[in-house]
């Protein structure tokens, strides 16, 4: 398994949100976390990467407890698409550039193409861009790094359903990755492999 | 060159007639400013006269220890001010600050009275203290720029931050475009004031040391090495202030912490 957890709890201002969810991931699966607003989809996957701590349980990635001691070594296996895509940021290139791997830019133009725009995009100002368009290259960005976990937040918000249907086939086609996503789109919500209802 | 003109008591009083001119502009545009205006100048006078006793005494003394002690008060200040305007966490954010000040002053001092001026007696009231009130006043404006832009940058744009942090994997390259911002934002004016330094501006240490009897080719030799000492000294500042300040800023998941005095823990 390459994401487990074991009875997490999670409390916001002293209220339970959810409480004893175990759930184990295996590597290459397609999970989505589905449930109305607020019922912490957004914070579990924060919690994956270290951001929010269960009030009680425990998480495993790749095998490691998630602790501070080996936070810093589970964050390398994975990239993460934000929800709010509008990052105080140039164009795709300089995203690019603060993920450390600049030498990607073909790479993340491939996947570009791949979800129905022009490799130039990346080098176009974000303030020119529709939201769907500043999404997909921030999942380009994002899937361009290569990372072994692909953490998604709501990364369907500002899509149309053929765009939908576009990055369900890319995200599809990818080999070996594990995708864990928050969703409330029902198109993407079918695509995936598991479904964890919170 | 050593006869100044000095400035008598009604003298000195007939130059505060001049603060008409703001006060009626205040007044005209009703700027809520005007209370501001008397506290802001009684203050001035209060300080300065105290501080002209102090450094009367303080010269007349020239003791290395209460001039060191002086240097640290106006470091202590200096920092104060800073956590102060920045809205930032005292029992947080205060130590590092002073010891990014008290650093960088031993690093400018020891470098330019020790290795430029090569004084015999490095404690020297009339150049240690000066210069480095120079360096420690002048940073407490740049220190708070750029304090400011590094700190609301990491609390507007936290969701940048962490989108780095996990997709790079590294703190440090994390809040490199934080610093990049606050070193930008500090010290811009500071390059801008330096690139027009004589030309639409008389430096006002310059303009004292030749109203103080000094020649001005020496004046302006003094002005060039604390400009340089201003730049070198702001810029150490707030680059301590900042790496200092980030062992309290982030917890072992490198999660921003609470900064300012009026955040909530999250």
């Amino acid at each position: 398994m390459i994401i487990e957890t074991e009875n997490i709890s999670l409390l916001f201002n002293g209220i339970s949100v959810f409480k004893n969810l175990s759930f184990r991931i295996g590597a290459g699966e397609n999970v989505c976390f589905s449930g109305p607003s607020g019922t912490g989809k957004s914070t579990l996957l924060r919690m994956l990467q270290g951001y929010v701590l269960p009030a009680s349980g425990t998480i495993r990635i790749a095998g490691k407890e998630l602790d501070a001691f080996n936070i810093r070594q589970i964050r390398q296996m994975m990239a993460y698409v934000p929800q709010n895509i509008h990052l105080p940021v140039g164009n795709g290139k300089e995203l690019l550039k603060l993920t450390g791997r600049e030498n990607n830019a073909m790479l993340t133009g491939e996947f570009i193409e791949k979800l129905g725009m022009t490799a130039g995009m990346l080098y176009r100002d974000f303030d020119e861009m529709s939201g769907g368009q500043k999404q997909r290259i921030v999942i380009a960005v994002c899937l361009s790094l290569q990372k072994e976990i692909i953490l998604l937040d709501e990364p369907t918000s500002s899509l149309d359903d053929e765009s939908t249907d576009r990055m369900i086939d890319v995200l599809e086609n990818l080999e070996g990755k594990t995708l864990v996503s928050a969703s409330h789109n029902h198109r993407w919500i079918r695509s995936a492999g598991k479904v964890i209802s919170l | 060159m050593n006869d100044m003109a000095d400035i008598g008591l009604s003298d000195l009083l007939l130059g505060f007639v001049i603060l008409v001119v703001p006060l009626f502009v205040f007044l005209y545009y009703r700027i809520r400013l005007v209370k501001d205006i008397f506290i802001s100048t009684s203050r001035m006078i209060i300080q300065l006269a105290l501080v002209a006793v102090y450094l009367e005494w303080i010269f007349e003394m020239n003791n290395p220890w209460i001039n060191s002690l002086w240097v640290f008060a106006m470091v202590l200040v200096g920092a104060g001010t800073t956590v102060y305007r920045v809205q930032l966490r005292w029992r947080v954010f205060f130590i590092p600050l002073v010891l990014a000040g008290l650093l960088s002053m031993v690093i400018i001092d020891g470098f330019f009275i020790g290795l430029v001026i090569r004084l015999d007696y490095f404690f020297d009231a009339r150049y240690f203290i000066p210069i480095s009130g120079m360096v420690l006043g002048n940073s407490i404006n740049h220190n708070i720029v750029g304090l400011s832009a590094y700190f609301d940058g990491l609390s507007k744009h936290r969701e940048l931050y962490y989108f780095i942090l996990t997709n790079n994997g590294s703190r440090k390259k994390a809040i490199r475009p934080y610093i990049q911002e606050a070193l930008t934002k500090g010290l811009n004016p500071l390059l801008a004031t330096m690139s027009v330094m004589g030309l639409i501006s008389l430096p006002g240490m310059m303009t004292g040391q030749i109203l103080g009897g000094a020649s001005p080719a020496t004046a302006i030799k003094y002005q060039i090495m604390i400009m340089l000492a201003i730049f070198a000294g702001c810029t150490m500042i707030l680059i301590m202030s900042i790496l200092y300040s980030n062992f309290f800023v982030f917890d072992q998941y490198d999660n921003i912490r609470p900064i300012k005095a009026n955040d909530r823990n999250r």
